[in-house]
């Protein structure tokens, strides 16, 4: 067990420090990158009726972009060496407060979309496959090409629709809490555990009601290819010898399936999910922007938009850092999964 | 019965009697609570910041004072402010020597910030040189009004300031009525001051030193500003108070969504909404809809005039003359402004002001027959271009364009652009043809040619050089005999309109549709909601 422990720490340490010349190149791309787009960021921001020649220079000088761009690099790499990851022009703010202030927005988000998805997917998955070309099956089916091909910006409006405009069951749709409610005490950034910590039910219920939405509209978007994994993944394992001893050896139907096919079927599941998690977190803009979620994605796309440099580059170096984390922890989920996964 | 969330709390606390309940008050207070929506964001509470965002503009004009404000008047059903009227916010009142160099400015001896400080000439001189001296947005813009540096504002007495100009200047009074020109405690601001940083920029940046009819309770920047009514504010036309207890500034980036937050009374106020729910809005009982035509814009089409072809006055005339303008404004705007061409006079205006109706009109024969004259009979190619920003109006009208100027012979190839692209090709002037829109924040006909058609700068859209505009907007600009005044603007908007450096085309309607019982809404110069005219009936 302990030899166990130390090989997984082994491992997870080996892929942190192999992971470190990935970032860097991710940082000076991302840096050059938006060096070359078009458009200047001083031109933008000083744009005010009055703004000259002399206020634009000034600015340039002030952002520091007037440097050549190897010595704006190394000045950059120097400040993100020592975590000041600049200030951002569209709000104002340091972007490192910015970001940790609308992290864990994003975060709550899609691990609750991530639960929601995974709590539908994997059973249906498991249905589809047991009954493969059944109604079931094609209704599966049916749902993950619906949730694929809408897309998020036309489910979340629908959805706002339906509840919020004509129902009248969900909170109007904007920001983490109602307006008018007070937030909770700042100690993790999670609403829902923040208020969980500090006792206040009614605050936690309106933070849920106000999550459920942009939550469900998310998970619709990620149910196919976790559904559809699931259900490929078993019908494989299924068809294996071992489940099929098994029911020889007369064990309960509900056994072979959920402790010798699923647990076997996880592995791939478990991959497609980290991917999943990686990709909503930075795709789901939209969803952000539609239910006005002050999450990171739409943070770094008005940044993009409005040239705001230091942002944009914070978001990815943000995004391939949680990348990294993601990919290590999958690499030790595996291991509880499958032990044979843990020996090198 | 409509049951939703916040009837069904109110009514189980008024079932159970519990008046001293905080979600009672808070039924109470929603009433004297204004929420207002908006798809952009505040990004500073000091609005001179470089960088500084239209919404910061508005909110700083309801968290600070400045010397002076501008009154405000009926045009049609609908309120508009009126800069011909000045009158004093934190000043009492003012008096100008007769040789007009000498402003003398009475303070409000009982004025207060909101820390409770007593309000001193001392501030006010230190607020002053900070707009004139700091590296911010203002010096630029006071400029305008004659006023350059620290030594031209002398304290005479506590609460008297004398303001002195080289020349008298039409807008020094306008100048102290503008977002830039707020009015800061000084003693608290100093506190914040570093060496590197002598006025305080930085702290103000999320802090505010102020004595306004608001003060900020949170600024959380692209999500909310939350200010509660500052109840010993007298800055007010008639002294009053504002109506409004507290005012919610909220960034909701989907413009459905605050269309819907409206429609269903849980918004009172936005003023961004799509141009396509507007029609919607007027039908619907829960929300009405202010539109005002945007008296101190313009929406144009410019050419450049240093770059060939457009450097050809007869180039320019043929484009002017072969335009569908009331095709392209039903397109673009379903004819929601005030139009900006097919003006019914030549050669001198009726009245000098501008932006008026420029006799502009569509006609095919003309335009083909001045190409010819230009030498260019074949027509010629060009590109068009236009922002993202501006894609809902600007991609129909470039559409009616190129179709249109394809008849006279010329092929336009539309170019849609980034918002920051566009604005970095339109400032280093590297755009040949393109469309865009401009508003002036102090509406008077010299202002506007002072700004948008002379000099090598930024707002000149079509870098336009006639040494007649530069000479009679200098002229017009220190005028103090207004026959005189009135002569020369009309000469300068003659010559504009011989001459075509750009295409006027209308001024856009501002639109701000909120709860039907939200009343007094003013169309400002900034062009943001201004929360202390505003009462809900």
């Amino acid at each position: 067990m302990r030899g166990t422990v130390l090989a997984i720490a082994r491992r997870v340490g080996q892929r942190l420090l192999s992971s470190i010349p990935a970032l860097l190149g991710v940082v000076v791309i991302t840096f050059i990158l938006m060096r070359v787009m078009p458009g200047d960021p001083a031109v933008f921001f000083a744009s005010g009726p009055s703004a000259g020649k002399a206020e634009i220079e000034e600015l340039r000088h002030k952002m520091g972009l007037d440097k050549p761009i190897p010595v704006q690099l190394v000045l950059y790499l120097k400040d993100v060496a020592t975590g000041d990851l600049g200030r951002s022009l569209t709000t104002g703010q340091p972007v490192s407060t910015d970001m940790r202030r609308r992290l864990p927005a994003s975060l709550e988000l899609t691990f609750c979309a991530l639960f929601i998805a995974l709590l539908f997917a994997v059973p249906l998955g498991v249905a589809a496959a047991l009954r493969p070309g059944s109604p079931v099956d094609h209704f599966v089916r049916m749902l993950c090409t619906l949730g694929v091909c809408v897309p998020t910006f036309v489910s979340g409006l629908l959805l706002i629709y339906v509840f919020y405009y004509l129902l009248g069951w969900a909170p109007d749709p904007t920001a983490r809490i109602d307006i008018f409610a007070a937030s909770p005490p700042e100690i993790t950034g999670f609403y829902l555990i923040d208020f969980a910590l500090t006792g206040e039910w009614a605050g936690w219920w309106a933070a849920f009601t106000q999550l459920l939405l942009p939550a469900c509209t998310m998970a619709l978007f990620v149910l196919a290819p976790l559904a559809r994994m699931t259900r490929a993944s078993m019908l494989s394992v299924l068809g294996g010898d071992f489940i099929r001893t098994a029911s020889a050896m007369g064990l309960s139907r509900a056994r072979i399936i959920v402790v010798y096919a699923l647990r076997n079927a996880l592995l791939p599941v478990l991959t497609i999910t980290g991917i999943v998690f990686s990709t909503m977190l930075g795709a789901n803009v939209l969803v952000e922007k539609v239910f006005s979620w002050p999450g990171v994605a739409s943070y770094a796309l008005d940044a993009l938009l409005a040239a705001d440099y230091a942002p944009v580059q914070a978001f990815v170096l943000l995004m391939a850092t949680i990348f990294v984390m993601v990919n290590v922890l999958i690499d030790v989920l595996y291991g509880i999964a499958d032990p044979r996964m843990s020996v090198e | 019965m409509n049951v939703n969330r916040r009837s069904v709390l109110q009514g189980v606390s008024g079932l159970t009697g519990l008046a001293s309940l905080p979600r009672v008050a808070f039924g109470q207070s929603r009433a004297e609570t204004l929420r207002y929506v908006t798809g952009n964001n505040v990004n500073t509470l000091d609005p001179t910041v470089p960088g500084s965002t239209r919404e910061s503009f508005g909110l700083a004009m309801n968290v600070y004072d400045r010397l002076f404000a501008f009154g405000r008047k009926k045009l049609g059903d609908n309120w508009v402010f009126d800069s011909t009227q000045i009158r004093g916010e934190l000043a009492k009142g003012f008096q100008i020597s007769a040789d007009g160099l000498k402003i003398t400015v009475m303070l409000r001896p009982d004025a207060v910030w909101h820390d409770g400080s007593p309000v001193t000439a001392e501030d006010i001189k230190w607020s002053l040189d900070r707009a004139v001296s700091a590296k911010s947005l203002a010096p630029p813009q006071l400029s305008s009004g004659s006023m350059t540096s620290p030594d031209q504002f002398r304290i005479v007495d506590d609460h008297t300031i004398e303001v002195t100009v080289p020349k008298p200047d039409r807008l020094t009074l306008a100048n102290l009525c503008v977002p830039y020109a707020i009015m800061i405690n000084s003693k608290l601001a100093k506190q914040h001051v570093t060496a590197e940083d002598p006025w305080a920029l930085d702290w103000l940046k999320s802090n505010s030193a102020a004595g306004g009819a608001y003060i900020v309770d949170s600024f959380k920047p692209n999500e909310s500003v939350i200010i509660h009514r500052n109840e010993a504010w007298k800055g007010g036309a008639d002294g009053r108070k504002p109506f409004f207890t507290r005012i919610i500034v909220q960034t909701v980036p989907e413009p459905a969504t605050r269309a819907n937050l409206i429609e269903k009374g849980d918004a009172d106020l936005s003023i961004d909404l799509a141009a396509s729910d507007i029609p919607t809005m007027e039908k619907s009982k829960k929300a009405k809809v202010v539109s005002v035509p945007q008296t101190n814009g313009f929406t144009h089409i410019s050419m450049n005039t240093q770059l060939a072809p457009f450097d050809n006055a007869k180039v320019r005339q043929a484009i002017a003359a072969a335009l569908p303008y009331e095709d392209m404004f039903k397109a673009a705007l379903f004819t929601r402004g005030r139009r900006l061409y097919g003006g019914d006079w030549s050669g001198s205006p009726p009245d000098s002001d501008f932006p008026q109706p420029i006799p502009l009109k569509t006609d095919l024969a003309r335009a083909k027959q001045l190409l010819a004259e230009a030498g260019m009979p074949e027509g010629f190619k060009t590109t068009f271009a236009f922002s993202t920003g501006q894609a809902a109006t600007a991609e129909p009208m470039a559409a009616l364009l190129k179709e249109a100027l394809g008849k006279a012979g010329i092929e336009v190839e539309i170019q849609k652009k980034p918002d920051a692209e566009f604005a970095t090709l339109e400032s280093d002037k590297k755009l040949p043809f393109y469309t865009d829109g401009a508003t002036a924040w102090l509406p008077a006909t010299f202002y506007f040619f002072w700004l948008y058609f002379t000099r090598d700068q930024r707002w000149n859209f079509s870098s336009w050089k006639n040494t007649d505009i530069e000479q009679l907007s200098t002229a017009a600009h220190f005028e103090r005999d207004s026959a005189k005044y009135d002569d020369e603007c009309k000469k300068m908007i003659s010559i504009f309109a011989q001459n075509v450096p750009l295409i006027m085309l209308w001024q856009p309607n501002h639109d701000a549709v909120m709860a039907s019982n939200i009343d007094g809404y003013t169309y400002q110069f900034y062009r943001q909601a201004d929360f202390r005219d505003l009462k809900r009936t």
